[in-house]
């Protein structure tokens, strides 16, 4: 089936299988292999996408359903080569070990600081309820993005940059 | 990859039915895919033919007004439920339940209907909406039907949805507007995980309703009891309508057990001016 859809600002068209699904097509057919692939079932978020503004998991979703849709991946995030306020703020403050669930939680993040500016640590923790980190045990993570929404008092947490 | 199979995605509910007619048996609808998708991805169903049903805008519907209630289109994502206008006002025990399902990537995707449809004893949206005294609509090349959703599940994953059926809305009456409400989801972790057990609770001025999640072969209900019942009244006729089993979750003391005090705490709460 034909698709067309835009992600991260630039339209694409394929033909692409109905039993594909869209992780898959952005991963293999788009070449964007900065989201990932845990459980492939909906668990792990290591394949948070923002579809039409809204964060989803695109390993349950079907390519052929994204047609007509923007999407928006972590490859988006930078712009002009510059690391976003989010992504600096996950760099410095040791939110990254092995990097696998952290394109899914900056999505998650982004999604929350869209909503609400200044979150608490209680609105942080259930806006990446869906993310699963299996290396940092998320200390890292939450106080990166309360260094992002300019919460976090220089002497805290891990920061070392 | 998945296995193959075919994908439509009608744009009129007269095509669907007609779809459904024809391919009865072999066609599976696909609303937000959350249940779907995994059984598909562990490969526990392999269908031929997966029928979108999230372009046919009347599915898509939710409109409130003081005759007919809350109707519900099947394809409502938990999140569109969660923020509209009316649910909050006059119904916001669903908003409650909605807000508990999954994740929030989970609750952007999956649908009121799909929740319904699975059919799973611990949907999340079963108990309150059985405390809610809801109908669903069933449509076909052969006609409407409405049923209360207390007769609609009829065992673990079963409901009385026909092969060429779709689930097209859900209604909730007029009547629970304005209910009272109280909610418990016990899950073993804080994060996002099914129930062990759930309890609704929801009380207008005429009468008060108890619906219970995980805790019998299908979400269960009360008999609508007197607005006023007493506490042991309450927990007596829950205690009829729940049977749960042992299972790796939870064994069926602890089920019983904490069925018993989340009625005593939703009681309590509604008791003590609402948990509005
Ligand atoms: C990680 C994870 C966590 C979850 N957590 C929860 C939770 O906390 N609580 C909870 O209740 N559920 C949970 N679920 C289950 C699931 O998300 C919900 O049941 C959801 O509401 C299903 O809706 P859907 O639109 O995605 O359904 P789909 O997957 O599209 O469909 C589910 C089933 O219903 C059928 N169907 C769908 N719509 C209709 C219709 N209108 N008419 C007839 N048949 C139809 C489909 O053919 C399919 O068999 C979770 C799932 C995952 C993967
Ligand atoms: S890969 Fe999609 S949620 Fe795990
Ligand atoms: S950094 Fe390794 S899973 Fe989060």
């Amino acid at each position: 089936m034909k698709i067309s859809l835009k992600v991260n600002g630039k339209k694409y068209t394929r033909e692409v299988e109905t039993n594909k699904n869209l992780l898959h097509f952005i991963r293999e057919d788009l070449g964007l292999t900065g989201t990932k692939e845990g459980c492939g079932a909906g668990e792990c978020g290591a394949c948070t996408i923002i579809m039409n503004g809204k964060t989803v998991n695109s390993c349950l979703i079907l390519a052929v359903e994204a047609n007509g849709c923007e999407i928006e991946t972590i490859e988006g995030e930078a712009k002009n080569g510059k690391l976003s306020k989010l992504q600096k703020a996950f760099h410095e403050n040791h939110a990254v070990q092995c990097g696998f669930c952290t394109p899914g939680m900056i999505l998650s993040a982004r999604a929350l600081l869209e909503k609400n500016a200044k979150p608490t640590v209680e609105q942080i923790k259930e806006a990446i309820e869906g993310n699963f980190c299996r290396c940092t045990g998320y200390q890292q993570i939450i106080e990166a993005v309360q260094d992002a929404s300019g919460q976090l008092k220089k002497k805290e947490g891990l920061k070392r940059a | 990859m998945l296995q193959e199979f075919s994908y439509l995605a009608p744009t009129t509910l007269k095509d669907l039915y007609a779809l459904l007619k024809k391919n009865a048996g072999t066609a599976v609808i696909l609303a937000g895919g959350t249940d779907l998708l995994v059984e598909m991805h562990n490969n526990w169903i392999s269908p031929k033919l997966l029928v979108d049903i999230k372009k046919i805008p009347q599915l898509n519907d939710m409109s409130f007004d003081r005759k007919n209630g809350l109707s519900i289109g099947a394809t409502t994502v938990c999140i569109d439920l969660i923020n509209n206008s009316d649910v909050k006002k006059y119904y916001p025990l669903l908003a409650d339940a909605a807000g508990r399902i999954g994740s929030h990537q989970l609750r952007n995707r999956a649908t009121i209907g799909g929740n319904l449809c699975t059919a799973s004893p611990c949907a999340d949206m079963g108990c309150s909406l059985l405390a809610l005294g809801a109908e669903v609509e069933l449509a076909s090349a052969d006609g409407i039907r409405v049923i209360p959703l207390k007769d609609y599940f009829t065992g673990p994953k079963k409901t009385q949805i026909k092969k060429h059926e779709v689930l097209q809305k859900i209604i909730v009456p007029f009547e629970s507007a304005n209910a009272k409400f109280g909610m418990r989801k016990l899950k073993r972790i804080k994060g996002h995980d099914i129930a062990l057990i759930s309890v609704a609770m929801a009380r207008t001025e005429k009468f008060l309703r108890v619906g219970v999640g995980s805790c019998a072969p299908t979400p269960v209900v009360t008999a609508p009891l007197p607005a006023n019942a007493k506490p042991e009244k309450v927990k007596e006729a829950v205690m009829k309508v729940v049977s749960p089993i042992d299972d790796v979750r939870a064994s069926r003391d602890y089920r019983l057990f904490m069925t018993g005090e989340f009625v005593d705490s939703i009681y309590a709460e509604i008791f003590n001016g609402g948990s509005k």
